[in-house]
């Protein structure tokens, strides 16, 4: 085959579309022609030249495209997050939900820790306290005030330490005795 | 992932957002093609928003019978055509060869080849470039099309075909006319 009648086929084989029968006839052809191996080069880099010519894409292009097909009714408009009608609400809803926020902190502040007074301090602790003879208004056992004296002393060990005698306590109701009172004695029992 | 066919279905079936996805995969593309037919910035960026008009003009009545960039491309080549054909340009003159001239096929200069360099990494000096360019822009517009679908844009010779309607045997020539044009050109201007 000369060189006139493979150009097409040295064309088609640069780009992979040769036949097989083709391009054994091409290969075989650029063995002993260099002026057609030549050729074939310079048809590969005017090949290549085409895709060096890339161009760049428009600024805004994709904008003015959108707008120009919205424009003309083939395409629909993009649904708005917030459409007009929602924005009525927008104000009225920020502000209940910021005042329903402040409600709450105010409340927490409301429920907030009450400052310890002289009165009050032997509310807070872990022992249970028992109403007092004057809250309960009802007549207690000798083991109830007994026990009253009891928490009155772990509320507040320094009035047991201070007086520095247990005997010296008066755990008792004035007039009481924890013993059974004597016949004998009357009054009141103890030292 | 889904196919260009699925998301052009789901556009023809109202969805915007399908639009919107065969609008990122493809403009580029759609870009580059108008630019190398036209060869102006200007008139690239004109004809390219006319091919995505048409595209979604086309979608209600779209049937996936072939590949969706086969298609993509049909639409751009006509879109080009009848852009050049508005500014009469005279698309069907073959430039005639000065006798003796290139009839064996070795052009005056050589051109960097993939001996010289890597095809892929070839730099084209700017002057060089714009003449490529210019060149390109005076082939008869079938052999152009014919030569930017296959080298620019990837297609095969069956594909092009498709595009432009004609037989695989009619690209082929197309493409080896479009080379001897293009090589009798630059080395006219090279030699110059």
């Amino acid at each position: 085959m000369d060189c006139r009648d493979i150009r097409e086929s040295i064309s088609a084989c640069v780009d992979g579309e040769a036949s097989p029968g083709e391009a054994a006839s091409v290969r075989e052809h650029l063995a002993s022609c260099g002026r057609c191996r030549a050729l074939e080069r310079q048809m590969r880099a005017v090949g290549e030249g085409v895709r060096q010519l890339r161009g760049a894409v428009p600024d805004r292009f994709r904008q003015k495209v959108f707008a120009r097909l919205e424009s003309e009714g083939v395409l629909a408009k993009r649904k708005k997050l917030f459409p007009a009608a929602w924005r009525w609400t927008a104000v009225p809803l920020a502000a209940a939900a910021a005042l329903g926020l402040f409600l709450l902190t105010s409340r927490e502040a409301v429920r907030g820790p009450v400052p310890p007074g002289p009165a009050t301090a032997r509310v807070e602790t872990s022992v249970p306290r028992a109403p007092s003879p004057q809250e309960n208004g009802a007549a207690l056992s000798i083991e109830d005030r007994e026990m009253l004296a009891l928490l009155d002393i772990l509320e507040d060990p320094a009035a047991f330490d201070a007086n520095d005698d247990a005997e010296g306590v008066d755990l008792l109701a004035p007039g009481d005795s924890a013993d059974p009172p004597d016949p004998l004695r009357g009054g009141r029992g103890g030292a | 992932m889904r196919t260009d066919e699925e998301l052009m279905r789901l556009f023809r079936d109202g969805s915007r957002e399908a639009f919107e996805e065969l609008f990122a995969r493809h403009h580029r593309a759609v870009v580059r093609f108008a630019w190398r037919m036209t060869g102006d910035p200007s008139a690239a960026e004109d004809a390219a928003q006319e091919i995505f008009l048409r595209i979604a003009r086309a979608a209600p009545t779209y049937l996936p019978t072939a590949k969706f960039t086969t298609w993509m491309y049909t639409v751009a080549r006509r879109a080009t055509l009848n852009y050049l054909r508005d500014t009469k340009e005279d698309g069907e003159t073959v430039p005639i060869l000065a006798e003796g001239e290139g009839e064996d096929g070795i052009y005056p200069v050589q051109l960097p080849g993939p001996d010289d360099r890597n095809p892929e990494q070839v730099v084209w000096e700017a002057q060089l470039k714009e003449r490529f360019r210019a060149a390109l822009g005076e082939l008869p517009e079938g052999h152009r099309a014919a030569f930017v679908l296959n080298r620019g844009d990837g297609l095969s010779y069956a594909e092009v075909a498709q595009v432009l309607g004609v037989t695989v045997e009619a690209v082929k020539t197309r493409i080896f006319r479009a080379r001897e044009m293009l090589l009798s050109r630059l080395s006219k201007d090279l030699s110059a």
